[in-house]
């Protein structure tokens, strides 16, 4: 059992070497295809970080009269908090407000200057509204144009559930644009390895007679070609993984700038589930890649 | 060791290779099957070795009824007979002991059974001294000697030879048929398929002639009479 094994092995990395053009090609075909189904996860993980950057982002403005009494303030952010959906609310008074101003304004002595003479505060105390869940977002926007209160000023209710839709929209755009290119390299990657077989079938097909007349099983004259298949695939993936650590290598600074202040690592995160990543790639491709072969040497390996 | 009994092959569209053939081979027979091209020879050789189906009839080789053989007993049958052909099937880019090897390698074969039974059967058919040649680098007859040690490394009860003398000159033709005799002798059957009159009448061993797949004569100590 171990000989024939060991046996089946020898021929295998014997039939890749003696076809060293056809198996560089698939190996080829093969990471082009893992190429595309791991820049899709790529995308993926941007995205969503996007979509949380913007969750984050997202909050609601309610600016209160300057004559309001603090306790009345309170007392508005007390209810506001009550309702189901609010996560949060932060009170920022005038004083607030006003340093806040100036810190965002430091570079701009223009503003500052008129501030100053303007002489007093002209900022409005504010309500900071956080929704607990965006899918609750218009429901929040409705109860909080229910409120009659006379403090309220105004309600600046820009709608980010737009800009939060159309992200997802690209994010899901660009999944599927992927999904589709990597069905299109699948597919690909099928055929070769499926004509690399019958190629190395064809032309190792004396030695198959030979193993065939002198009492071979089928098996054993299958085994090889099947193992080439799975070498294939072991070799495609190490080196997508090689690849691929480069290209986030590259790409991490760019992400980085992009999302400034939040934490976007795609290295750590492939890192971090390499196994499930590749190891899921590899047992899929295998699988892909030994039925490929399988069809095409059932045909010749007939005893 | 073979029984054909009332054997038909019938290739599309109704052509009869084989048409109700009964035979008896006994153990340690030598026997000539001879006819012309077409006859249905090698269709008999497939059927042995469970390449061919038959289409009626039933075929028994050492008491084992082949007729309806399952897929993965063929392997089985096809170490106990050794079959040899005229275009030798010999790999060129292994050397003669390496394809005689291959051929234990692929049936599971420990390397030092290889060892000890690849050097004993090149021994036999007298290629002791060029066991490290290349196919290209012998003469035919050469060849086809390795290819019968090849087909002698499982120890088969049978040995099938189709037209083994086909693509070789009448000297080399001559000790092929010669080292045939001496693994007969060591209590092989032997089934020679030819259409070479001139061999056939030298065994003066049994003949059986086929004409258009059937047996048309099947003489003790035969002569070829087509």
């Amino acid at each position: 059992m171990l000989i024939s094994l060991l046996r089946v092995v020898k021929f295998s990395i014997q039939d890749i070497y003696r076809n060293i053009w056809l198996s560089l090609v698939t190996i080829m075909i093969l990471i082009l295809s893992l190429f595309t189904i791991n820049m899709l996860l790529v995308v993926k993980v941007v995205g969503d970080t996007a979509v949380e950057a913007i969750k984050e982002k997202i909050d609601i403005n309610l600016f209160l009269k300057t004559t309001a009494e603090e306790n009345e303030i309170l007392a508005l952010k007390a209810k506001i908090s009550n309702l189901s959906e609010v996560k949060d609310v932060t009170y920022i008074s005038k004083t607030e407000a006003l340093e806040n101003f100036k810190n965002k304004h430091t570079d701009n002595p223009e503003v500052l200057e008129a501030l100053k003479i303007l002489g007093a505060n002209p900022l409005s105390p504010t309500l900071v509204i956080k929704p607990r869940n965006l899918e609750n977002f218009d429901s929040l926007i409705n109860s909080l144009n229910a409120f009659e209160d006379q403090i309220i000023e105004s309600r600046n209710f820009a709608n980010y559930k737009v800009m939060l839709g159309k992200i997802n929209s690209i994010t899901e755009k660009v999944y599927d644009a992927g999904l589709v290119l990597s069905a299109i390299f699948i597919a690909i990657t099928l055929l070769v390895i499926y004509n690399s077989a019958r190629v190395t079938m064809y032309t190792h097909r004396r030695e198959i007679t030979i193993m065939r007349l002198v009492g071979a099983s089928k098996k054993f004259i299958q085994m090889p070609y099947l193992l080439s298949s799975i070498i294939y695939t072991f070799i495609g993936v190490l080196i997508i993984m090689i690849v691929f650590y480069l290209f986030l290598r590259l790409l991490q600074p760019y992400l980085e700038a992009f999302f400034v202040g939040y934490n976007v690592n795609l290295i750590n995160y492939f890192f971090d589930n390499s196994l499930k990543i590749f190891g899921t790639q590899f047992l899929v491709a295998a699988v892909i890649n030994v039925l490929a072969s399988y069809l095409a040497v059932r045909k010749y390996s007939k005893v | 060791m073979i029984k054909f009994y009332n054997v038909s092959k019938i290739y599309p569209v109704d052509v009869r290779a084989l048409n109700k053939v009964s035979l008896h081979i006994k153990p340690g027979e030598f026997v000539s099957i001879v006819g012309q091209s077409g006859t249905g020879k090698t269709t008999m050789v497939k059927a042995l070795i469970g390449e061919e189906r038959i289409d009626e009839g039933k075929v028994v080789v050492g008491g084992w009824d082949i007729t309806d053989i399952k897929e993965n007993e063929i392997p089985i049958l096809r170490r106990q007979i050794g079959v040899i052909f005229q275009d030798f099937k010999l790999l060129p880019k292994k050397t003669l002991f390496e394809n005689v090897a291959f051929a234990m390698q692929v049936c599971n074969g420990s390397p030092s059974k290889i060892r000890k039974i690849v050097p004993q059967v090149m021994k036999i058919v007298g290629l002791e001294s060029k066991i490290n040649r290349y196919p290209f680098e012998v003469s035919g007859g050469e060849q086809q000697r390795a290819t019968i040690a090849r087909a002698l490394v499982h120890r088969p009860k049978i040995l099938l030879a189709d037209e083994p003398t086909g693509n070789l000159d009448s000297l080399n033709a001559h000790e092929i048929i010669e080292l045939l005799l001496r693994i007969n002798r060591f209590g092989t059957t032997v089934v020679l398929v030819t259409h070479n009159r001139e061999i056939v009448n030298g065994l003066k061993k049994r003949v059986i002639t086929l004409d258009n797949g059937t047996i048309i004569s099947d003489q003790a100590v035969g002569k070829y009479i087509l």
